[in-house]
């Protein structure tokens, strides 16, 4: 498949972004608010007048100078995020918000407001179960996030105001949902490596730019040329991506990264925030009640997953490549119902469990290629 | 690493020496209620006890079964079993412990013989889950539930509020206490429905009373661990929480912790110490190994003396009005989050604990704690399968260093022995002895 400009340009800003993100707060005269996870909705953010920024790490990058304030055993994610902070990388931010997405992540909140404080930091709580005691947790919480926004940017967060904002997003995900629907074309017509590519420009990009970009690649793909040989289908699910390095090795090893289930992917966009009379029940709706993260405790059974199952019928996957980040206990506790699970319905699954560096890079490729090897042979594909 | 290194705790008082014949006498009474097929929960830490004895129900810590498992040494097998489940090392050996557990005895149909308790932990009608402390206790039942047991699960799911918001806020506190007050209604409820009986609010009241007058004898035992020297060590400390967890509401723990404060005081008043000259006055962060509870009484051998320790705590939480019996134990768990949180919570923000025993990890709270115990040194037990507890230590480590107090912090695990590095933990504790002969040589 040749490689299109606008994708180069996607990868161009990422690498940009500090920078971009310090122009545009400069520009704009509003401040910037970084963000880890997704249960505190970044469109709240941009109603009350701030720029919406997600925090991602640098994979493989070392973490020393984290070991003065946090242990060595816990995610190697929160260690690397922290270590940016400390380094001085984030300091065009403003503020902070961090959901209680996960334990390592509520206590990244606390260790770094306490040593490294911002002039505007929040911890957004979020229940592990989805019943109706939580639902109004929940709304609560929205509630006092939109008020101390409020508080800090000055500007109030009307009903209209974040309807328009939802609006805005929701622009974004149906294209989004157009280039995933071009996935499931055999070949794909784009690489899992530059969708997510795309994706991550959406973390911070201003919506219209970024609808620039993903309009800009429909376009693009329709004139693309050269389909590939089919290969195997993955599907990869997981915790957090927020690099294309890992859907590079899978297609370097001889796959397509055909879908996802990751923090960074289609959980986010799967489907549109309803209009609602109550923009801010539709917010709940969406990030607490929808949102597929294995942190969420649905209750016990194996139906749990069938989201997935037929998210890998839908895009026809072969199999299934699991990656987890050390210490991720939510997703660690979850994969072997989920293996077997899969199994059961004919998905086979391989795991690579990594501390956040995809390294030593070799193991991973050997890994990844005996286990395409494996699909490959369970199915009818040319020789590539 | 060999079963040789791992000692038995030696305990220093008569009182929880006799919990061998007491612990005995109550399992047995339970023992032939389990064989008549009674409603038999698996509980978590951090279920209000209280309430089980109010349904009249049999239970079991499953987190507790790891910690007999692990002294017997026999966890591994059990965590290895669940290790070739698919379950990953790093996940919670209490956990891993009872999955594996689960794995043999789903697979032989009968309990598993390496079981350290006859009977092993009996064969449940329903699972109580409390997320208060960590993500894997959420996960935890829904595994179990899903893979090796068919039962119905309720899991408790407390939440507390960040160390920057103000929990004497109005209305922060009444976002905290109607999801508090709306859970343990769920929970009512799921007991309502899985045993066929109505609370009784009388019978949970009165049981109420008796837990806490229990707990008050153990607050004041604490206590007394600030006279010099100290009258109680760890081994007897992380020993004597067993009556609460299961004897609840009886006036039979009432009267061992009766008993055990009586002791302690009068060790006070005798000025009788656990060791014969008491150099070193320390805290201790974390869970135990509870496979080598015999390493305090290493550090005892050195004149190192634990003094205060940060889990399994009980303040002044519980004295709240019974009269409404479930606002009681709202209150209580509030309570105690509240007095938490004004300790400082940046790294220990999960502190919603409706049993009331817990950790706690205060920043704010270190130096008057520091003084009262008069310590000297602190040691901190980074379990790399329990972040929860330890993940937090080296933020700990540097306030108790603005205050002049030295830190020791070694890795291992509470239940997986095959993490204990004795030799290696064994050098540090010299080093670290050596630093604080050093600073007290210089402060004369």
């Amino acid at each position: 498949m040749k490689d299109m400009p606008v994708l180069a340009r996607a990868a161009e800003l990422n690498s940009q972004k500090e920078e971009r993100v310090r122009e545009l707060r400069r520009e704009s005269g509003r401040p910037v608010i970084g963000y880890l996870c997704c249960f505190a909705p970044p469109e709240m953010i941009s109603a009350a007048g701030a720029i919406p920024y997600r925090i991602t790490g640098r994979p493989g990058e070392p973490t020393s100078e984290a070991d003065a304030y946090m242990e060595p055993y816990g995610c190697s994610y929160v260690r690397n995020v922290f270590t940016q902070a400390l380094k001085g990388r984030l300091d065009s931010l403003d503020g902070l918000v961090i959901s209680h997405s996960c334990d390592l992540v509520q206590r990244l909140y606390g260790i770094w407001t306490y040593y490294r404080p911002l002039p505007y930091s929040r911890l957004f709580n979020v229940p592990h179960q989805v019943t109706p005691q939580a639902e109004r947790f929940f709304m609560r919480e929205l509630g006092f996030f939109k008020e101390s926004l409020e508080q800090f940017t000055g500007q109030e967060v009307t009903g209209e105001r974040l309807a328009e904002e939802i609006a805005r997003a929701n622009r974004s995900r149906a294209l989004i949902r157009e280039l995933y629907r071009l996935r499931q074309e055999n070949p794909p017509l784009i690489r899992g490596s530059e969708m997510l590519e795309l994706l991550l420009a959406g973390g911070w990009l201003p919506p219209e730019e970024f609808q620039k970009l993903l309009s800009d690649t429909l376009a693009g793909i329709k004139k693309r040329p050269a389909q590939e040989p089919p290969r195997p289908r993955v599907l990869v699910w997981g915790s957090l991506l927020d690099n294309t390095a890992f859907y590079r090795m899978i297609e370097e090893a001889g796959a397509h990264v055909a879908a996802d289930d990751t923090c960074i992917g289609f959980r986010l966009f799967e489907k549109d925030i309803p209009p609602a009379d109550d923009p801010i029940e539709a917010l709940k709706n969406h990030y607490f009640i929808n949102f597929q993260c294995p942190r969420t405790d649905r209750g016990p059974g194996r139906p749990r997953f069938d989201y997935l199952l037929e998210r890998a019928r839908e895009y026809n996957v072969d199999g299934v490549i699991g990656y987890i980040i050390s210490f991720c206990d939510p997703h660690k506790f979850d994969y072997p119902d989920l293996r077997d699970y899969l199994k059961e319905s004919g998905f086979p699954m391989l795991l690579i469990d990594d501390n956040y560096s995809f390294a030593p890079a070799g193991a991973i490729q050997t890994r990844l290629q005996a286990f395409i090897e494996l699909l490959k042979s369970g199915g009818s594909f040319s020789a590539t | 690493m060999s079963a040789s290194e791992m000692r038995r705790a030696k305990r220093h008082l008569e009182t929880t020496r006799k919990m061998k014949d007491m612990l005995p006498r109550f399992f047995m009474r339970t023992l032939e209620r389990r064989f008549s097929n009674e409603p038999l929960a698996w509980c978590m830490v951090g279920v209000p006890p209280e309430l089980l004895k109010a349904f009249n129900l049999l239970w079991e810590w499953p987190e507790n079964f790891g910690t007999i498992c692990a002294s017997r040494l026999v966890a591994p097998d059990f965590i290895k079993a669940a290790e070739g489940d698919g379950y990953s090392p790093e996940l919670c050996t209490y956990v891993t412990n009872t999955m594996g557990y689960c794995k043999i005895w789903k697979d032989s149909g009968e309990p598993p013989e390496a079981s350290p308790i006859p009977g092993g932990m009996g064969n449940p009608s329903m699972l109580l889950g409390s997320g208060f402390i960590c993500e894997p206790r959420y996960k935890w039942f829904q595994a179990i539930a899903t893979r090796y047991l068919d039962v119905p699960v309720y899991s408790s799911d407390p939440l507390a509020p960040p160390w920057d918001v103000d929990p004497h806020d109005p209305r922060i506190a009444a976002h905290y206490k109607d999801l508090l007050r709306e859970d343990l209604q769920g929970q009512v409820e799921f007991l309502e429905q899985h045993t066929g009986k109505k609370l009784d609010l009388d019978l949970l009241r009165e049981i109420l009373a008796l837990s806490h007058k229990a707990l008050a004898y153990w607050r004041d035992t604490l206590y007394l661990r600030k006279a010099i020297p100290c009258p109680m060590g760890s081994t007897d400390y992380f020993s004597a929480i067993i009556p609460q967890m299961y004897m609840v509401g009886e006036e039979e723990a009432v009267d061992f912790y009766r008993e055990i404060y009586h002791e302690v005081k009068d060790r006070v008043e005798r000025k009788i110490g656990i060791v014969e000259e008491e150099k070193y006055r320390l805290i201790w962060f974390g869970l135990p190994p509870w496979f080598n509870l015999g390493f305090f009484n290493y550090l005892e051998s050195l004149g190192a003396v634990v003094a205060i320790e940060s889990t399994y705590n009980v303040g002044d939480w519980f004295e709240v009005d019974l009269d409404d019996p479930l606002e009681a134990i709202v209150e209580r768990t509030w309570r105690r989050a509240v007095k938490m949180h004004e300790y400082g919570t940046e790294v220990m923000p999960e502190l919603c604990n409706p049993a009331v025993f817990g950790g706690f990890a205060g920043s704010r709270m270190l130096e008057e704690t520091v003084k009262e115990y008069s310590l000297d040194g602190a040691v901190m037990h980074l379990t790399r399968s329990c972040r929860a507890v330890s993940f937090g230590e080296v933020h700990t480590r540097n306030r108790l260093a603005e205050l002049g107090v030295p830190s020791l912090i070694f890795e291992s695990d509470m239940a997986d022995p095959r993490l204990w590095s004795d030799a290696q933990i064994k050098t540090r504790v010299h080093a670290f002895i050596e630093t604080m002969a050093g600073r007290s040589t210089a402060k004369g």
